[in-house]
């Protein structure tokens, strides 16, 4: 553990480096997070090198709105918990309520948006047993829903501590720990979009 | 703590993200046959995941683990994307039972 000493990287005040955003336990989550969909990627590579001509035609016949809508909602709600984040540092509750109120509502038209997807893949014949993209696709666009769910209760949380201002400038590491989380959560989907809907 | 107000630079990431979105739709609408759209596609997806990592996660100012954990996810996938694209046989080959 003698590597967990923070070390201040160059260039930068000391105080400003080898922070945690949040706190260790969500890192050790995200961590998880993380290696999860390293290995759920390797299947979906590993099912591509041996199957190109069917991730060529299938990523054809999914729903590009879907993708990109899902894509702007996730990275507009990411946005926006940022925003609320940089707002309770310089001292703005009310600001930063507004701002994560805003994130929680965009973030909500994910499972919407997903939802609506699924009913339009199926009117189209689209379902798990479709081949071996819509395999891939379907374990995995709802393993990251699953984790965004966590998100969305999340926000909840941390939205009602902040409405009873349960953080400060001086104290906010649960909204820290959430945004970090979220935004995780959204650099995965934005590995996801392009494998399955823009590479067709 | 740092307690600079980031909105504007938050905002242009927000901006950027959005327009290499849309980019990244137009590439594969527009060169869906080009041999060379993974390298681009997976150029994009690096570029995105960078700057979600850093400038809403601030990541360069994180403990180490974080900033390399980071790092290396983001890395991942992209450079996948390029072997499988350029050598998706031999890795096949590597990958059957």
């Amino acid at each position: 553990m003698a590597e967990a000493v923070l070390q201040a990287q160059p260039g930068l005040p000391h105080a400003e480096t080898g922070r945690i955003p949040g706190n260790k336990g969500i890192w050790v989550g995200i961590t998880c997070e993380i290696v999860e969909f390293v290995v759920l990627f390797a299947v979906y590579f590993v099912a591509r090198a041996h199957f190109p001509d069917a991730f060529h035609e299938g990523a054809q016949r999914l729903s590009l709105v879907s993708g990109t809508v899902i894509t702007l909602l996730m990275v507009t709600s990411s946005y926006f918990i940022a925003c609320s984040v940089n707002a309770i540092r310089n001292g703005r509750q009310r600001s930063s309520l507004l701002w994560l109120i805003a994130g929680l509502i965009v973030a909500l038209g994910y499972p919407i948006a997903k939802f609506l997807e699924i009913r339009w893949n199926l009117a189209h014949d689209i379902n798990g047993s479709s081949g071996i993209f819509f395999t891939v696709y379907y374990y995995l666009t709802f393993n990251h829903l699953v984790h965004a769910t966590w998100g969305i209760l999340g926000i909840l949380w941390v939205l009602a501590r902040l409405l009873f201002e349960g953080y400060s400038a001086e104290e906010h590491s649960g909204l820290d720990a959430l945004a970090s989380y979220w935004h995780a959560t959204d650099i995965i989907w934005l590995v996801i979009f392009p494998l399955f809907y823009v590479l067709a | 703590m740092n307690t600079r107000d980031n909105f504007p630079t938050l905002t242009l990431t927000w901006l950027a993200l959005v327009v290499l979105t849309l980019v990244s739709l137009g590439l594969g609408e527009w060169f869906r046959a080009a041999h060379w759209l993974p390298l681009l596609v997976a150029a994009i997806i690096w570029l995105k995941g960078a700057m979600v990592a850093r400038y809403f996660i601030e990541s360069h100012l994180a403990h180490p683990f974080i900033t390399r954990l980071l790092r290396v996810f983001i890395a991942i996938a992209p450079v996948a994307l390029v072997l499988t694209a350029f050598f998706g046989d031999t890795l096949a080959r590597w990958a059957s039972l």
